[in-house]
């Protein structure tokens, strides 16, 4: 049963058209940033930095530093949006809609539908991230060649790794962006368990984020850096850090396992709670 | 089938069902009747596990909704006022994917059952194509699914035109008869309701003001018609000589026991009061529902 019901989520999921804004945009940013990398001065700034470091700057303009410095962005911005967007969506519409009554009308238990919708949200963060890193690096491979990695975040040290060494931390980057993208689809995930409009969940959803993010730059509240959940969406940029600081991201990690878990509690324990009415 | 015991439910301060007692015997088409704002949603609601009440118990199938509403809603199909689908999918996976809310449903059972509402041929087409009529056949074809023993239809026939209410109300009596279901209708619509049911609830403001057979509410107050230009005069005679209990809008009159039509002309003509019409009057349920809904509101009782 739970499979069946699994994949009926995922048809509904993936069966409308609003779940694929997220895709579209993105494909459209990583093309027009492709662009501006390409023509326009990062590349130019990108070689002045590796050439007064020591380096043969054409060693390092690769599909993979390409494909990372368009990541950035789309993930500080986009990524929040279009994950908060489906996860504010996955039960807040369907009680907008009216399906909830007719779902409910059935023996299966709120928390199992819960659970059910929850697993979807998160294969659907799984997949954005997953088609996000493949379209980013097979738009850069398009106009820049296979070499070297060169890394640089602010507020990070630079580092430059071999072109194997780069696509595997390329690749396990994406396993901890596909953890803060169901992160933060979980928040909004627990907002639509209460009583409340899609577009409200996401909002809110959002504002969480957004409001953690400017505290997170108040020096103030730097020694309070751990509260702040965006802090450690920051860990998928250690992977590419020489060497890795495993236990802060492992840490990072365990947090936001459990944000997503305690978040998801609070959801359901809303959810059954409240009265269905039309 | 229902079994409703001292129930309440309360929204903040508003108290939207009060001391409702409901029993619906298996076989039965039930029907449950009120104005709108009369708790007959949220006595629907309640009875699915959709709203949870303040107070007193709900059975369903002799399960306590509250505490075992999977056992209790196995073998219970429900169609809303506003069937809502996913427009952008087709019928057939609709039907898919609400039917595994319940249990595994093979395709040879959504397939008959499409066979049975009636949809074969657009089962594989979007349902943001279908009419209003042919949602509502998709309506009852997710709550035939898990081959229900008990239907709860809330005003299942909102929207509908005359003669998709028709459609309705033949499919209510084929329902009944060809699969034997146990039916909870609530509606607006007295005619279909007077039809179809056999046993009806009335609420108002939340609280159970009538429930018994239909044949029982024909039978009360049995009126009289009576048609003469001197009708004040003519009910006050009938009342001076014991005949009559009581006179409705300068038309009807109730008699008491043990006097008949004839027993009114004569005493009338005796008088010199014309008589241009006496016939019996059988009282309507659209009679008798407003006869409640416009009487003042029963007075709630102590606790």
């Amino acid at each position: 049963m739970f499979p069946a019901q699994l994949r009926n989520e995922l048809w509904k999921l993936f069966g409308k058209k609003r779940t694929y804004i997220g895709f579209a945009a993105f494909l459209m940013t990583q093309t027009v940033m492709l662009l501006i990398f390409k023509f326009g001065r990062p590349q130019q700034d990108f070689a002045r930095m590796l050439s007064s470091n020591g380096y043969v700057a054409s060693e390092f303009i690769s599909a993979l530093t390409v494909a990372v410095v368009m990541l950035m962005p789309q993930i500080i911005l986009l990524m929040p949006l279009y994950a908060t967007l489906v996860g504010g969506d996955l039960v807040a519409k369907e009680s907008e809609d009216g399906t909830l009554r007719m779902i409910l009308s059935r023996p299966i238990s709120r928390v199992r539908l819960l659970v059910v919708k929850w697993i979807a949200g998160i294969i659907f963060a799984a997949v954005l991230v997953l088609v996000l890193g493949v379209t980013a690096l097979a738009f850069a491979r398009i106009l820049f060649p296979w070499k070297g990695m060169f890394f640089f975040a602010p507020g990070m040290a630079f580092s430059v790794l071999p072109a194997g060494d780069g696509l595997a931390r390329f690749a396990l980057a994406h396993l901890f962006l596909a953890v803060n993208a169901s992160a933060m689809l979980s928040v909004a995930f627990m907002l639509s368990c209460f009583n409340m409009k899609p577009a409200a969940a996401t909002i809110l959803a959002l504002s969480y984020l957004f409001l953690n993010v400017v505290m997170e730059s108040i020096p103030f509240f730097d020694r309070y850096d751990n509260w702040f959940i965006t802090h450690h969406f920051r860990c998928w940029l250690m992977v590419f850090q020489n060497p890795i600081p495993w236990s802060q991201v492992f840490q990072s990690e365990m947090i936001l396992f459990g944000i997503g878990a305690t978040v998801f509690v609070i959801g359901a324990t809303a959810f059954q709670v409240r009265d269905i009415k039309s | 089938m229902i079994q409703l015991s001292n129930v309440q439910k309360k929204f903040g301060q508003r108290v939207a069902v009060s001391d409702l007692a409901l029993s619906v015997p298996r076989g039965e088409i039930f029907g449950l009747l009120g104005h709108n704002g009369a708790g007959k949603s949220t006595a629907i609601g309640m009875m699915l596990g959709q709203v949870w009440p303040t107070r007193g118990e709900v059975k369903v199938c002799g399960h306590d909704v509250t505490t075992h509403r999977a056992r209790a809603l196995e073998k219970v199909g429900a169609i809303f006022e506003t069937p809502a689908f996913y427009d952008y999918l087709t019928g057939w996976r609709n039907l898919e994917i609400l039917s595994h809310y319940t249990s595994p449903t093979p395709t040879q059972r959504i397939r008959e059952v499409v066979d049975w509402v009636g949809l074969t041929g657009r089962e594989h087409t979007r349902v943001k194509t279908y009419s209003h009529g042919m949602r509502a056949r998709l309506a009852l074809a997710q709550a035939l699914l898990p081959n229900p023993e008990l239907l709860i239809l809330d005003e299942p026939g909102s929207g509908l035109d005359p003669e998709g209410i028709a459609e309705m109300r033949q499919t209510i009596a084929r329902l009944h008869r060809e699969l034997g279901l146990t039916i909870l209708l609530s509606s607006h619509l007295l005619n279909e309701v007077e039809q179809l049911c056999t046993r009806i609830a009335i609420l108002k403001q939340g609280r159970k003001v009538f429930e018994g057979q239909v044949s029982e509410v024909k039978a009360a107050r049995s009126q009289v018609a009576l048609k003469t230009p001197e009708f004040a005069a003519a009910a006050a005679l009938l009342g001076a000589r014991g005949l009559m209990a009581g006179a409705m809008d300068g038309r009807f009159i109730i008699l008491n026991d043990g006097h008949s039509t004839a027993d009114v002309t004569r005493v009338l003509v005796g008088a010199g009061i014309a008589v241009e019409g006496i016939w019996q009057h059988e009282q309507t349920l659209e009679d008798f529902y407003l006869s409640l809904v416009k009487a003042p509101p029963p007075i709630p009782k102590d606790h």
